[in-house]
């Protein structure tokens, strides 16, 4: 039994020299440029999170905002746009791994297309619910 | 807006899109300890945190909603749940949980790649180092937050 690996090695044009030492399942249900997108989002998703994590919780007397602490946050000109941007990001991500575990139960392709439609909707729908949140809160006299 | 991987959309080699053997297994494949090498424990531990932090992030938005109510409800929360000691050693769960999934995403990434490959077992010790003094220094500051 070949895997994907294998047989991209023997691809026509040779694809490009693959390690020996690869563990082909780490990537193997997010093939192509599903693959990529996840390691590019998860790489901004790191560099956000940690910004998330130090101003939220490492920084802060207590290590958690109080009400007034996040008004003023989120106000600032410069973490608005950022925490927007770290919401479509990271629930881009962690869906676009739900919907590999997923595809995971073996499912029919029309399945599949059913699944990431599903996803898509889900994922607008957090950047909507989140938007809105951050609009009363900004707005909020 | 759509994953062009997604099996009406592929633009990859072919072959590149056929079912692996993991897929090919199901979910059973990764309870499967038969012949799994490291990376194939690194890829279910990707997947466990992976499906904790999801978890944790819906309920972070949820949570966050009470914001929306006003002062009082967010600064109750804080004071009556959020620095219970309890909460505290979840907050410990959650940091171990990122540092797990974060750092083996880079290196999964970094050998996705191409870059490193002959080195995964030092990249493996170096990022399990960094991992535990983060989560040392994490988990002394929740401590310190907590007292």
């Amino acid at each position: 039994m070949t895997g994907p690996v294998d047989e991209l090695r023997a691809a026509p044009g040779g694809a490009r020299e693959l390690p020996e030492r690869w563990a082909p399942e780490e990537r193997d249900t997010l093939p192509g440029v599903g693959w990529a997108w996840q390691a590019i989002t998860g790489a901004l998703v790191l560099v956000l999170l940690t910004l998330h994590m130090i101003a939220n919780h490492f920084v802060v007397q207590g290590g958690l905002r109080d009400y007034q602490q996040v008004i003023a946050y989120i106000t600032n000109p410069i973490i608005l746009p950022l925490e927007t941007l770290f919401l479509v990001v990271v629930s881009w991500h962690g869906l676009l791994g739900l919907r590999a575990v997923v595809f995971d139960f073996g499912l029919s392709a029309r399945a599949e297309r059913i699944v990431t439609r599903v996803f898509v909707v889900v994922w607008l729908a957090t950047i909507a619910y989140g938007v809105t949140l951050l609009a009363i809160l900004v707005t909020r006299p | 807006m759509t994953d062009r991987t997604a099996p009406t959309g592929r633009t990859a080699l072919p072959d590149a899109t056929a079912p692996s053997r993991a897929r090919r297994r199901g979910v059973a494949g990764w309870v499967d300890v038969r012949g799994r090498r490291l990376g194939g424990w690194a890829f279910i531990l990707n997947r466990v945190t992976g499906l904790g932090v999801l978890f944790y992030l819906y309920l972070h938005l949820l949570v966050l909603s009470q914001l929306a109510i006003g002062p009082g409800a967010w600064d109750s929360l804080l004071k009556n749940w959020f620095l219970n000691p309890v909460f505290l050693v979840l907050d410990v769960v959650l940091l171990a949980g990122l540092l797990i999934h974060g750092l083996n995403g880079i290196r999964v990434s970094l050998v996705g790649f191409g870059l490193v490959v002959s080195r995964q077992k030092a990249l493996l010790g170096a990022f399990g180092t960094i991992g535990a003094i983060v989560l040392l220094i994490g988990t002394l500051m929740f401590i310190s937050h907590g007292g």
